[in-house]
Parts: C-alpha cells; structure tokens; sequence
C-alpha cells in the first residue's frame, strides 16, 4: 500500500512540478490523469515483482492497471469525435507509441495467463524473459507516448525526471529485489487511489482563478 | 479474459473506422487549404482574439516569405508541411498556456473539437 502511495504520488508530483494550476479543463485533466494513475500502476507491477512475488496478486492488479489504460484511450475516442484523427495514418509518432504499447500490454496479460503461456514459451525462464522484456517495452513506449506529447511535461526538468524513473523501475530490479516482498495492493485499493489522484490532478487545475 | 480483450480491441477498431457514437460535433475531414492529404477543418475566431498581435500568425507580413493566405503556403510548401501538425498545435497551445499561466482569461484550448470544426466566426 505504501510502495503504490508513493510511485502514484511521484508520477503525479512531476507533472506539478511546473505550472501545478494549468489546466485544460476537466475533459482533458480527468482523461490524463487516468492515464498518469495507468502509468504509475505499470511501474508499480514492475517494482513489485520478484521472486517470492504473489502471481494471482500481479495477475489481477495488472487487469486493473488494463481497466485504466483501456479508460484513459476510450475516454478520448468516446468523447471528442477529433481524437481518432490523432491515431490514423500520419499521426505523431507518439500517439502511435501509446497505441502500441496498448497493445503489448493486451498482449503481454493474455500471453502470460495458462494455458496460453505454455503454448508460446517452453519454459519458464524463457517466459520471465519475454515477460520483463515486453514490460520495458511497454514502459519505454508510454513515457515517450507521455514526455513528447508534451501536455503536462513542459520543462526539461520535468521530462528527466520522469525517463529518469522509468529507467530506474525497468533497469533497476537488482534494487528492488532488495526490498523484500512487498505486498501487492488490492485492484480496488489501486483503483480508489486512481480515482483520488484523477480527481485531484483535475481540481488543481481547474480551480476558479 | 481474451473475450472481453477481444471486445475492447473490437470496439476501439469500430470507433476508429466509424467514429464516436456518443460525441455530438464531427469534424469532417477535406482538402483545406489545398492541403495533400484530407486534413481535419480548422478555426481561428478573428472576432475573438481582438487584442493579439496580428503577426504572431501572420509572420508572412514582415519577414517576406510569401503572400497570400498563409495556410496554404504551410500545406503546399514541402519544407514545412511535415511540420504542419506540430507548429499550429505549438502556436495555439502555446499562446493559450501563457495567458492561462499569467493568470489573464482564454486557458487553454479545451476539446479538440473546439477547433477542429470549420470556421462560422470571422
């Protein structure tokens, strides 16, 4: 529960860290603040993943980490009829990388669940392998999908930071392993402080001038 | 599990092909501007940016990279229609962020679609 405060409250606190009352309007907040509540449960599985990890635990947080990155493009696409434009042939190559990376993360759930997993790796080291490996995919391509769009990211200091602990979470398992286990936070507990960090993250930066 | 990913992927396919079924404004895509390639409509009031300075845009006026109405030169001209997307999102959001930074009224621009439909304001 600690460990998932504190990886929401970093991500969430580097978008603050400039210009904390601008705004877009709610539209706009609530749907990137999904998404940096999205971003911050994928380095959450990834933080807490080690070997005496609770595998039905990760399974399940990782669905609800789905739930929100599924709600976070869908909010858009339901919403303003212009933002499918923004992912058809020709868009930047940042809202491809954050389609992209929604659909390894469809694929890294569904290849890591028996008996499909025994149908694409032979074994299970050959498993970890792919699993970590697509992980970092994943989360290389959402944050670039997030520093290069440029919405909340605005000073160099805030798009270091941020690539700064992507690498530490992908590159940094000898440390976390270090950390003992670490019990993973229920769907419903990472869902409600979602919801608390969206909602705070829109009233910010939409309070009456 | 796969069924309702199935489903997910399914239906974000349909609202790409198809387009929101809840959204109320459509942007209608066309040859703006003479633009290559059919481009999203897009609109500037003039009516209500009376106090900005006309060549923050129009920067054709004083620095004599051609005539005419600007649009088109950033849709014909090859060097910078790559950057078409990019330098009128910047200068729109850009301008926008400022005054809502500085505290002075107009935030920034709010649904995509707010710009994105023709123009119906001088």
């Amino acid at each position: 529960m600690k460990s998932l405060i504190a990886t929401m409250t970093v991500v969430f606190l580097i978008t603050f860290l400039a210009a904390p009352t601008m705004g877009a309007g709610w539209f706009w907040d609530v749907g990137n603040g999904i998404g940096f509540a999205a971003f911050a449960g994928l380095l959450y599985l990834t933080i807490t993943s080690n070997r005496r990890l609770d595998v039905r635990a990760h399974q399940i947080l990782g669905y609800a980490v789905l739930l929100l990155v599924v709600g976070h493009a869908f909010w858009f696409l339901l919403g303003d009829a212009t933002v499918v434009e923004f992912i058809k042939i020709g868009a930047p190559d940042y809202m491809w990388l954050g389609i992209v990376s929604l659909i390894l993360f469809v694929v890294l759930i569904t290849t890591a669940n028996v008996p499909d997993r025994l149908r694409v790796h032979q074994n299970y080291s050959s498993f970890r392998y792919w699993h970590r490996l697509l992980t970092i995919v994943i989360i290389a391509g959402a944050a670039y999908h997030i520093v290069v769009s440029n919405f909340y990211l605005g000073t160099w200091y805030q798009a270091a930071l941020f690539v700064l602990i992507s690498i530490a979470v992908c590159l940094g398992r000898a440390y976390w392993i270090k950390l003992g286990q670490i019990a993973i936070a229920s769907p419903v507990v990472y869902v409600a402080l979602s919801v608390i960090m969206a909602v705070a993250f829109t009233g910010l930066r939409n309070l009456p001038a | 599990m796969k069924i309702v990913l199935a489903a997910i992927l399914t239906a974000a396919g349909l609202i790409i092909i198809f387009g929101s079924p809840i959204a109320k404004e459509k942007p209608v895509l066309g040859y703006y501007y003479e633009s290559p390639v059919p481009i999203l409509p897009m609109s500037f009031a003039h009516a209500d940016h009376p106090t900005e300075n006309c060549i923050d845009c129009h920067h054709n006026y004083n620095d004599n990279t051609g005539g005419g109405p600007c649009m088109n030169c950033h849709t014909t001209n090859q060097d910078v229609w790559p950057l078409f997307e990019r330098q009128f999102h910047d200068l729109c959001r850009s301008c926008h962020a400022e005054k809502a930074v500085l505290g002075e009224e107009g935030g920034p621009p709010r649904h995509c679609i707010k710009c994105h439909l023709g123009d119906d304001l001088p």
